[in-house]
């Protein structure tokens, strides 16, 4: 029983990119908010952006689906590749980009539809399902992968947004993860769940890189050094430190990660 | 200390400040009780040997109440980087040091066994002078710890040979003695182990100065510890 004396995987297993950022800079009209990052995402990997408020890894984050379009006084400069493909060129929808590129947010954002249409949607409006049953299967596996199945199972036609706060969140993670997405962007996924839904997230997390990329903003630190195998600091816009998530936490190369991680700079 | 030496949570300071405070009174108690048990020995001062004995549960005590705080403190405030590296380092430390009081507490309660023996010559002084060897040793390593100089704990894990050497000179003259004489043995079987206290407790210094080197770097030294004490390895028996 006792013969297996390996760790927890937390070294990245694959050296494939996923998204490779280069120079990218993120204006907000005239004030700077990322300044020239370059980052390598890997696949199959998590990989955690940490850093003090206003740090700009969620502004950063958002570039990732182009989510920065919505904002008018955001200008994006840089370039952002997805497997090698621009995500800024004009052939590129987004809508496209963002079904590949899924996104959980900080707040929970259900629509106001039922807890199945929540679901339902994304898959439907990207013609996922061939028939009602394979839509239905689509639905029941989302929620369950958003640890969430057993408690609408009975109530899958009541509103989304009946549902508590953190019910609500992991329906979200079940509607962004119904589109099978390569890349899941999460933002602050737990700020608003308890310490048991907390857990079944960062489990869903652990798995959904079996098979996806996962990038994740936290301001736990204990969260990121949790659930993700690369952590990246920023800090005033710049990204400060990349490396093994472990290295991070262990033994910062950067002054000001050291100060970071152990709680001397807010 | 500039601001950014400090924590946001001050407490969070004053418990890493607290459980390193501890690791140096326990250290200054080890200090003491080496120093004390080769006094002893030398001097057949039987008193001074009881004291060592009764002081290693000070040192024990202290052993354990750092090991309950180091739990409180990685419970508590999970702490990264340096400060994980400290808290770690000072659970290993405090490990160390009760065993070098462990060692000079067996010291002691030899020096009662030979209280009536007669002396073989030369080779009290010379424990003496290894455990003197032990004890800079371990300031030294205590001094490094407390000032993060790593080059320092590099020095102190250097000289850990001469007192390997040390030992090794020992080892070959308790032989000697008692092939001279069998009514040597005994005596000089209760000096060898006094001997070899000694040289083990300049391997938990050395493993001391190892946990500095990693406390301030982050990394374990990799390069091969010099070792001399060659008498497991070398054929002495003929």
């Amino acid at each position: 029983m006792l013969d297996d004396t390996n760790l927890a995987e937390t070294t990245v297993a694959n050296d494939d990119i996923k998204i490779a950022a280069r120079d990218v800079s993120v204006y907000y009209g005239d004030n700077q908010a990322i300044k020239g990052v370059d980052v390598d995402i890997a696949d199959r990997t998590v990989t955690a952006f940490i850093g003090p408020s206003g740090c700009g890894k969620s502004t950063f984050l958002r570039c990732f689906n182009r989510m920065n379009d919505t904002i008018d006084i955001c200008r994006v400069t840089g370039d952002i590749r997805l497997d090698g493909e621009d995500i800024n060129a004009k052939s590129v929808d987004p809508v496209q980009l963002r079904a590949k590129v899924g996104m959980v947010f900080q707040k929970p954002n259900p629509f106001p539809k039922s807890i199945y249409d929540n679901v339902a949607y994304g898959p439907r409006i990207h013609g996922l399902a061939k028939s009602k049953a394979d839509l239905d299967d689509i639905v029941e596996k989302s929620l369950r992968r958003g640890a969430i199945w057993d408690e609408v199972k009975d109530r899958l036609h009541a509103p989304g947004t009946g549902l508590s706060g953190g019910q609500q969140q992991r329906l979200c993670i079940a509607r962004a993860v119904a589109t099978e997405p390569e890349v899941l962007l999460m933002d602050e996924p737990c700020s608003a769940l308890d310490p048991i839904a907390t857990a079944q997230v960062e489990e869903l997390i652990d798995e959904l890189r079996q098979t996806y990329s996962v990038v994740i903003v936290t301001h736990s630190m204990q969260q990121a050094a949790r659930v993700s195998q690369k952590t990246a600091f920023f800090h005033l816009g710049n990204l400060v430190e990349f490396g093994e998530t472990t290295q991070i936490f262990t033994n910062p190369k950067d002054k000001l990660t050291e100060s970071y991680i152990t709680g001397r700079i807010g | 200390m500039d601001k950014q030496d400090q924590h946001i949570a001050s407490v969070y300071d004053r418990d890493l400040e607290g459980i390193q405070a501890a690791i140096m009174k326990m250290g200054g108690k080890v200090e003491q009780a080496i120093h004390d048990a080769a006094r002893a020995l030398v001097k057949r001062d039987l008193e001074l040997a009881e004291t060592v004995r009764l002081r290693d549960k000070d040192i024990d005590q202290l052993d354990s109440e750092i090991n309950e705080d180091v739990v409180r403190v990685i419970a508590l405030r999970a702490p990264m980087g340096s400060d994980l590296r400290t808290v770690i380092s000072v659970m290993k430390v405090s490990a160390n040091l009760e065993r070098v009081g462990d060692y000079a507490k067996n010291m002691a309660k030899r020096t009662m066994i030979l209280a009536d023996a007669s002396p073989v010559e030369g080779t009290e002084l010379a424990l003496q002078r290894m455990t003197k060897e032990v004890e800079n040793m371990l300031q030294q390593a205590l001094d490094a710890y407390i000032r993060r100089d790593a080059d320092l704990a590099q020095t102190v894990r250097e000289m850990d040979e001469e007192v390997d050497q040390m030992y090794n000179a020992l080892f070959r003259e308790f032989l000697t003695h008692m092939m001279e004489d069998p009514r040597n043995i005994s005596v000089c079987m209760h000096m060898h182990f006094m001997a070899k206290n000694i040289e083990r407790m300049g391997d938990h210094v050395t493993s001391i100065a190892e946990q500095v080197i990693f406390l301030t770097t982050g990394e374990m030294p990799e390069d091969e510890r010099p070792k001399a004490d060659n008498t497991s390895t070398e054929g002495t028996l003929s």
